[in-house]
């Protein structure tokens, strides 16, 4: 019998597939685009991403718990839909193949230089590869003891309390940014991933609960967001917030432990748990959407020949920044899916119910 | 169907059977004309005297008829059944042309002890022996009901071994001792002789390093998990039963948990979770740092760490793989030989071993401590098939940390859990309570809370009937 | 059980594939502890035509040493250079992970520390928590000297690369860091150094740094030494121990572009010595010698709020008061180095004896 996803597990997966490489430059970006309080940008980003899960919800409610694809393929004839298919994947694919190709850049910043990067993508592409051939339950019950394995780390903010000041947070509200259309597409691509969500109607029951843990992930990484950010805007002042690039990565090289200092090298280590999560739910997403286009291929050869073929794009970007430029602009494209993807289908699934060819 | 002459059960016949069987016994009473053949060393002497020689004794030939008319007397009449009976400790008593058997079974065996791998301090110490009979007595002594049933299976071509599954009505999922049962039945092999080796044949993944199946010894043990709804397969001539389904966490458990005073046992079962984190991670650590990440030294031990590391002519990794391999051929060593010996070769290799490898500087005596204090730790796990498993992927992520520092150890880690996300026991999540979530079982497993908030049965045996107490403090 | 195998299959082909993969590379990035020159503390001076003596300061592991750490000395362009020459005059890879003491000449503190701060930050292997001390005289002479140092003297707070950056980045403050001079045989604590900017101004010397430590932000530990005037011919003092001190800022606006700004220290501790002649168990004899304490304290501290304003060093933060009680238009049109001076900075203090030891 295959096993339905429950809410929980649903909203750990959502948070885990939501939270990845962007938070180590999250709080910079924030500074640096949005200025005194840049936290406060953090706030339209969690209702905006709030309201398109909610459009999500709207097709799952009014699809009742349908596939994605089977909804637009009532209306639509397939044949028309397999470029639009092939778009989705591949947008996915390297979206999720530039996350973990950066992942392991910053790494390399840290140490192993001078190591192929390709060799650590290839380890990361192989545990993603066995995450992936076991279909969404086991990638789930893997995400949930990811989480629990890093959401400990939270713990460590606390470190920063005797440190932190609110004066250095200032009044001023969002002043001396720059750039803030960019900056706010960037930071909203902290957020992206709870898009993913419309492709799990299949494996969830069809209740209203199921929504509700895309909602509690994407809350639970808000309070995140927003804690580190305030921590960060608290701790440093604004002028060296905006010089540090990965600031997160500062701050955990701050923490020392009597038997244990230096704590990025190991935590950074840690981090590949959400990072290897968002990869693999991306190429998942990507696989859904190419397994309608090919239903006969066999899946583990499916996920073979796609992240075959991810890796070896994943060799065109040499550097942080090429990989910077890349995700930035394949996030726009992520971002227009994530709302105008839910748009299409309540679209779709107006016009099925004025034609009145809902089947139940 | 019609009794061909090759199955009507003859004196001859099952001679012929048994033929070059130097051990068959057959005893001719002439003047009673009758025949009994057995194995001496299968039945019981007491019983043999009781039901048959003694009888025989006072008897005259027609008094015989009435005698089998007694119950304990089975008349057979196909050939096969009284080679099968024979092999199974049965007399055969061939009179006139009717065959009996009478089921002596009584063979010598070892009597209940203590048990060896799984110690308890408090608590009962009596432990499974070879015999099934015994075993199962050792559970129906502790479960007086009749809703402990008991299915009997038979498995192996040639060694035709007794497996006995015992679950309890009404509370065990009978889904899960449906497919139980399959699978025992679907077994084809020539001879199972432990549990341990039974299990691998019914495993989801036998493949897996992980042990799907807790196996134990220890009576207690194997009635607890029947009362939370496990199942409970007992095989015949070996002392180690098993219970399915189980989760990893689980094997975290010892029986000690729930003969001492809870806060005692909470504190037991963290320090065993601690545990594994220390095999795993601790002898990796000291290869990362050393090797990649020095960064991570504090002040105050940069001066010991390096002036320990300074004479050392290897690498770290081969440092650490040497001085596990070591630490596992004392292990090894230790297990093989008489106790007493046992003892020896542990002082000798733990203390001069240690002691002169530092000193010639081969190794630092950091490491001596990290693996040491790894190996101990790996003992703490109270099952000894989960800490021998543990034991082995400590290699893997030694070699991995040797080759990628902590990164190498992160992906390990990530390598097991993916792998153990994969895992199912019967069919069931391998990883419950965490994934699927069930934090209800938290306190029954990652702690061990008060027996009035222990009311209900895990969530894994799938029961109908989860309350467990009802008595609230 | 068949697929499972098959999978195991996979998986340990997979492995083979990667093990020759991993065995191979990696060797240059290798750190291996008993081969690496850990710099300690590193200090940087400046030379003839503009070019930095580097002085690395780096333990000699071998136990049958006689010397316990090892000096490497050279004068470079930069920073980074120097360490690519240090590995050159020793068999050891020198590293600077394990830096925990940056030492800076006065010279090159005057001429302004900013390039070089930024240049320890940027390198990954350098955590925020290495402490900048500033050298009265020859840095790269003194550094041996400095080792033995740590415990002397605690009163004068560290300041770490963190708090340097920080106060360094944020436009209402100064930063600060603790002097020391060399005196014969063993380097003693000078003072506070302050910096305008990143460039070295004066200094306040050791023992009025507890004043300072008072109205810069609140103490948990800290002890004073308070001479009173004198009584009968002799000297009386009073030291004041386990200071507690909890300090508040009231900014009050005269007019445009003219404060007025009260720092209230708050100060809490027990009497450890007493030379005069009164009872301190009397009620009365203890306020009255509050009130002396904070007579005291007070004008030490208008001393040197006059002789910081002279300086233009913002060394107390009372920029980021000030900052905070505007709009963010009229801070940033306000020229805050020329508004500083003239600022009038009242500071008071208020002094509970919480004990007066065990003896009356």
């Amino acid at each position: 019998m295959p096993e339905k996803l429950r809410p929980f597990h649903i909203a750990v997966l959502m948070h885990m597939t939501q939270s990845g490489i962007v938070i180590f430059t999250l709080p910079r970006n924030l500074a640096d685009y949005f200025g005194t309080n840049g936290w406060l940008f953090l706030v339209p980003c969690i209702v905006v991403s709030t309201f398109n899960i909610y459009l999500i919800s709207l097709v799952f409610r009014l699809g009742q718990g349908r596939s994605v694809f089977e909804i637009m393929e009532q209306t639509i004839p397939r044949p028309v839909l397999y470029p639009f298919y092939g778009g989705l994947a591949a947008v996915w694919l390297v979206f999720g193949c530039m996350i973990g190709k950066k992942y392991v850049l910053i790494f390399q910043m840290l140490s192993f230089p001078t190591t192929n990067p390709m060799v650590f993508k290839l380890a990361v592409d192989i545990l993603a590869f066995l995450m992936i051939t076991k279909g969404i339950y086991s990638i789930s019950k893997a995400a949930t003891l990811f989480f629990w394995l890093s959401a400990w780390m939270y713990l460590l903010m606390l470190w920063f309390f005797p440190a932190f000041r609110w004066e250095r947070l200032t009044p001023f509200i969002l002043k001396g940014g720059h750039n803030q259309f960019k900056g706010a597409m960037e930071i909203y691509s902290a957020f992206l991933g709870y898009e993913l969500s419309i492709l799990l109607f299949p494996y969830v029951n069809k209740n209203k609960k199921a929504m509700a843990g895309v909602y509690a992930g994407n809350l639970y990484l808000a309070v995140l967001y927003i804690s580190l950010a305030i921590i960060c805007f608290g701790f440093f002042s604004l002028g060296q917030l905006k010089k540090l690039l990965y600031p997160l990565l500062d701050l955990l090289a701050y923490i020392q432990f009597p038997f244990i200092e230096r704590l990025e090298n190991l935590l950074y280590g840690l981090f590949l748990f959400p990072v290897l999560v968002t990869v693999v739910m991306y190429w998942w997403a990507a696989q859904e959407s190419v397994r309608r286009m090919l239903p006969r291929i066999k899946l583990s050869v499916l996920s073979f020949l796609l992240i075959a073929i991810s890796y070896s794009i994943s060799f065109i970007p040499k550097t942080l920044d090429a990989v910077g430029v890349w995700i930035t602009n394949l996030g726009y494209a992520v971002t227009g899916i994530a709302f105008g993807f839910p748009v299409l289908l309540l679209l779709l699934l107006l016009i099925q119910r004025k034609g009145g060819e809902v089947r139940a | 169907m019609e009794p061909d002459t090759q199955n009507i059960p003859t004196l001859r016949h099952i001679l012929d059977e048994f033929d070059q069987c130097a051990d068959l016994s057959h005893r001719r009473f002439p003047e009673l004309s009758a025949d009994i053949v057995y194995f001496p060393h299968t039945v019981d002497n007491n019983l043999l005297i009781q039901e048959i020689l003694l009888p025989f004794d006072r008897l005259q030939a027609d008094g015989l008829d009435k005698l089998f008319l007694q119950s304990q007397f089975v008349e057979t009449r196909e050939s096969k059944a009284v080679v099968v009976g024979i092999l199974e400790g049965c007399v055969a008593v061939f009179h006139g042309e009717a065959v009996y058997l009478l089921d002596a079974y009584g063979p010598e065996g070892r009597s209940v002890q203590q048990s060896e791998t799984e110690t308890v301090i408090a608590g009962p110490h009596d432990a499974f022996v070879e015999s099934a009979p015994t075993n199962l007595s050792l559970i129906r002594r502790r479960i007086k009901s009749s809703h402990l049933k008991i299915i009997r299976c038979e498995i192996g071509e040639i060694s035709k071994t007794t497996v006995y599954i015992l679950y309890i009505k009404d509370i065990a999922n009978l889904k899960y001792v449906q497919d139980l049962q399959n699978r025992i039945n679907r077994i084809e092999t020539d001879a199972i002789n432990d549990g341990g080796t039974l299990t691998q044949f019914i495993e989801d993944m036998p493949n897996s390093v992980f042990p799907q199946f807790l196996t134990t010894e220890r009576p207690d043990v194997a009635v607890s998990k029947l009362a939370a709804g496990r199942i409970i397969t007992i095989v015949d001539n070996s002392p180690t039963a098993i219970s399915a389904p189980s989760s990893f966490f689980e094997f975290f458990s010892s029986p000690d948990d729930y003969y001492q005073r809870w806060a005692l046992g909470t504190a037991l079962r963290l320090l065993r979770f601690l545990a594994l984190v220390i095999t795993i991670s601790f002898t990796a650590m000291y290869v990362s740092v050393t090797t990649f990440h020095y960064e991570m030294i504090p002040e105050a031990l940069l001066r010991t760490l390096a002036e320990s590391r300074n004479r050392v002519p290897f690498p770290p990794v081969y440092e650490a793989l040497l001085m596990e391999i070591m630490i596992e051929l004392l292990r090894e060593a230790g297990a093989r030989l008489p106790t007493k010996i046992g003892q020896t070769i542990g002082i000798v290799g733990g203390i001069v071993i240690g002691q002169a490898a530092v000193q010639a500087g081969l190794t630092s005596n950091v490491l001596i401590i990290a693996v040491a204090s790894s190996a101990i730790a790996s003992f703490v796990i109270p099952s000894y098939m989960m800490s021998a498993s543990i034991r082995l992927i400590r290699f893997g992520i030694i070699i991995l940390t040797g080759i990628w520092g902590n990164i190498g150890l992160v992906m390990g880690i990530a390598l097991i859990v993916i792998h153990l996300s994969n895992l199912t026991s019967l069919g069931s999540s391998y990883l419950t309570p965490i994934a699927p979530m069930k934090t209800g079982d938290w306190k029954d497993v990652f702690i061990r809370a008060p027996f009035s908030k222990l009311s209900s049965r895990p969530s894994q045996s799938k029961t109908m009937n989860s309350i467990r107490q009802k008595n609230k403090k | 059980m068949h697929r499972q195998n098959y999978s195991l299959a996979r998986l340990s082909l997979i492995l083979l594939l990667l093990l020759p993969l991993l065995l191979t590379g990696c060797k240059s990035d290798e750190r291996i502890l008993e081969k690496l020159g850990l710099v300690q503390t590193a200090s940087y001076d400046l030379a003839e035509n503009n070019r930095i003596k580097v002085t690395s300061c780096v333990p000699v592991i071998d136990p049958d040493s006689s010397a316990r750490r090892e000096l490497l000395s050279t004068v470079s362009d930069s920073i980074k250079e120097a360490r690519i020459m240090f590995s050159r005059q020793t068999d050891l890879t020198v590293v600077s992970g394990q830096l925990r003491d940056a030492l800076f000449g006065l010279k090159l503190a005057k001429a302004g520390l900013g390039d070089y701060i930024d240049t320890l930050l940027r390198d990954p292997s350098i955590a925020l928590g290495v402490k900048v001390t500033i050298i009265n005289g020859d840095a790269g002479r003194y550094i041996n000297h400095l080792l033995e140092k740590e415990a002397a003297g605690n009163s004068i707070p560290n300041t770490t690369l963190y708090e340097f950056s920080r106060d360094y980045n944020d436009d209402g403050i100064d930063p600060v860091a603790p002097i020391v001079k060399d005196s014969g045989d063993k380097a003693v604590i000078d003072g506070i150094a302050l910096f305008q900017e990143d460039r070295y101004r004066m200094k306040i010397p050791a023992q009025d740094g507890i004043f300072f430590g008072l109205f810069r932000d609140d103490l948990r530990q800290g002890e004073a030494a308070l001479h009173l005037g004198e009584e009968d011919g002799r000297p009386v003092v009073v030291m004041f121990s386990s200071l507690l001190n909890s300090r508040k800022v009231k900014v009050h606006r005269l007019g445009p572009g003219r404060f007025k700004v009260e720092l209230l220290a708050n100060i809490q501790g027990s009497v450890l010595e007493y030379t005069g002649h009164h009872y301190l168990n009397k009620a009365g004899v203890r306020q009255q010698l509050e009130r002396d304490i904070a007579d005291v304290i007070m004008a030490k501290a208008k001393e040197m709020v006059s002789q910081m304003q002279q300086h233009n060093v913002d060394s107390l933060g009372i920029g980021i008061q000030i900052r905070n009680t505007l709009s963010y238009k009229e801070w940033n049109q306000m020229n805050w180095r020329e508004v500083y001076p003239q600022v009038e900075i009242e500071c008071k203090a208020k002094v509970t004896i919480k004990d007066y030891g065990k003896y009356m």
